[in-house]
């Protein structure tokens, strides 16, 4: 078979992935869960992660919790506890920035990062980077990682899954289609269900035969992003890593479940503007200002129905925002439909500053609300989170987010140190279970 | 700040052109800066010395140069960060070594165990903490408390963490 490109690495991408990570968080914690079944996601009603005993019998993500202990009795269902996969989250980046500081933090659990370059000051070829890399994170995270090593993103993504879990794939530009000719088309990342069916017309199943389409045919056919995965999987480096820790937030998000699902507007809607407090504590907090708002309401179908609303300026305050929501949460709002979620999405973020001043008042407005949340954050930072809040979030207040509460804290918010409170923990992953 | 004609003899320059050459040089060095009406001003690196502290009454604060040999109490307990987990001790097995149920522990996780470190081992799915003792190359945990057995491993020892610190906090 011929080779798709002559060179090996002219660029060294990596490609890191977590196995499992939030039920694997949970293992290497406490001994008495590894070898088990475990499920993440209890608070939720439905599984988030679930470790590989988990996935060997059947338990899928999403799937419903009833539905869990129906084909894995013994399953160890846990809620999510994402303070700590944060911050195991943080020292996974940390570690791959030991070896370079080009790392692109793509989620919670996984991430890419160049190792161009580095042979020489190392000493080491790509591979045994990335062995090292991986040796590094499994023996301080205590549970195993896949990576996969290749010239661009698109093929490291492929590499990382070849082998999972705990796989260490390489595969140099020369080698690339003997990769390629295994794996079906769908799996490329990036191809979706309809580009899928659109390839399959031409008869193309395998990612190779996409590869070895024509540049022309490629361009006629498909929107750029897909010509870029083709001249990937052909072996160039197009996708640039975006790199650096995550502190530009372009988009805040906030989305809540909650259980039993309701049809009741005015609790509804209550659950709706916490989220928009939340996400206004988190604007404020990264000093910024939002011009459009996306809300939007999960029903017990799992089905969203969504509407974006643009603000009359920049604003970083849930008055504001609630206000301008409101119409839009009239228009969504079904009384047949039964809600079991409620998310805000806060887009187009700038700078916040109110200092141009205008002949409505509005500065001045914005200087009153201004100086009111000063106070509201610093009351907050003092006392906790829902110290003060907006009535018209008061029914969300009023009870428990879910219906059970019980067993849905996580084991490291009820195991506190001496001078640990419920609000304010050290920032450092917990063992868990008893010491002899 | 001279004048261009003025600087222009102190340098020794013929024409006033060459005094504002350099002076648009110093300019984009950071050596100078020019007002809004062109006159010079000492620019940001005319003054570039170490700020350490602002001084009071005429005598100068050494605080800040002296505490940039300091460290923190994390940095202190801490040698690498990303390792480093916590746990609450519960049992009286390492009583005799000064560990108390209660107490909590700075333990490295992935670190390799020397001989008479107390490490944090898997044993029977339970955390079990002891010291670990090597003798030739048989190695086994050992209790600092006479009412536990050593533990002779009959697999491969499952050494999670070695333990770096021990805080017990009064409150």
């Amino acid at each position: 078979m011929e080779p798709l490109t002559l060179s090996t690495f002219p660029r060294a991408i990596v490609h890191i992935d977590g196995d499992a990570f939030f039920a694997s968080c949970e293992q290497s914690r406490r001994p008495k869960l590894q070898g088990r079944p475990v499920v993440t996601g209890k608070e939720r009603g439905i599984a988030a992660s679930m470790s590989y005993e988990a996935k060997a019998r059947g338990v899928t993500r999403g799937m419903r919790i009833a539905d869990i202990r129906k084909v894995c009795p013994d399953a160890v269902i846990l809620p999510s506890d994402y303070e700590t996969y944060s911050l195991l989250s943080k020292r996974f980046f940390a570690i791959v920035r030991r070896y370079t500081p080009d790392v692109e933090e793509y989620s919670i659990d996984e991430c890419f990062a160049d190792l161009t370059g580095l042979r020489r000051p190392l000493k080491m070829n790509y591979f045994e980077i990335a062995a090292r890399i991986k040796k590094e994170l499994d023996a301080e995270l205590g549970f195993t990682f896949s990576v996969g090593l290749a010239p661009n993103k698109v093929v490291a993504k492929i590499a990382s899954k070849w082998a999972k879990p705990s796989g260490l794939t390489a595969i140099p530009g020369k080698e690339l289609h003997r990769y390629l000719a295994q794996l079906p088309v769908e799996k490329v990342w990036g191809i979706g269900p309809n580009t899928t069916a659109l390839l399959q017309k031409h008869d193309i199943r395998t990612a190779l035969e996409f590869a070895r389409a024509s540049e022309d045919w490629v361009k006629k056919y498909f929107s750029k992003p897909f010509f870029q995965i083709w001249q990937e999987l052909n072996g160039a480096y197009v996708f640039e890593l975006a790199i650096g820790e995550h502190e530009t937030y372009y988009t805040i998000q906030k989305v809540k479940t909650f259980t039993p699902a309701s049809s009741e507007r005015a609790f509804v809607f209550a659950q709706l503007a916490k989220n928009i407090e939340h996400a206004c504590i988190k604007i404020r907090k990264h000093k910024l200002a939002a011009q459009r708002v996306v809300i939007f309401l999960r029903t017990q179908q799992f089905r969203d129905f969504g509407l974006e609303v643009e603000l009359t300026g920049p604003t970083q305050f849930p008055n504001d925002i609630l206000r301008a929501v409101t119409p839009a949460f009239e228009e969504l709002f079904s009384p047949q439909a039964a809600y079991r979620a409620t998310g805000v999405i806060l887009l187009k973020l700038t700078e916040a500053y109110y200092g141009q001043l205008d002949l409505f008042g509005e500065a001045i407005r914005m200087q009153r609300l201004s100086n009111l949340y000063e106070s509201v954050d610093t009351l907050r930072e003092k006392y906790g989170k829902h110290t003060v809040f907006l009535g018209a979030s008061f029914l969300a207040h009023r009870s428990a987010q879910h219906d059970s509460e019980r067993g849905h804290v996580p084991e490291r918010k009820l195991e506190l140190l001496p001078g640990e409170t419920t609000r304010k923990r050290l920032g450092i992953p917990m063992f868990m279970g008893e010491v002899h | 700040m001279p004048s261009y004609s003025e600087l222009t003899a102190v340098v020794g320059f013929r024409s006033t052109n060459a005094a504002y050459k350099l002076v648009t040089q110093l300019v984009d060095h950071g050596w100078l800066e020019k007002d809004t009406a062109g006159k010079l001003l000492p620019g940001p690196r005319f003054h570039a010395v170490p700020v350490l502290g602002t001084v009071t009454a005429g005598f100068p604060s050494p605080a800040e140069e002296e505490l940039a040999d300091t460290m923190s109490l994390d940095e202190y307990l801490i040698t690498n960060k990303e390792a480093t987990y916590i746990l609450k001790v519960n049992g009286e097995s390492m009583i005799g070594a000064g560990i108390l149920p209660g107490d909590m522990l700075l333990v490295e996780r992935g670190a390799e165990a020397r001989d008479g470190d107390i490490v944090i081992a898997q044993v029977d799915r339970e955390w079990t903490m002891k010291f670990f003792r090597k003798r030739g190359r048989r190695v086994f945990l050992e209790a600092a408390n006479q009412d536990f057995k050593p533990i002779y491993p009959t697999e491969e020892l499952q050494i999670a963490a070695v333990v770096r610190a021990v805080i017990r906090k009064y409150t």
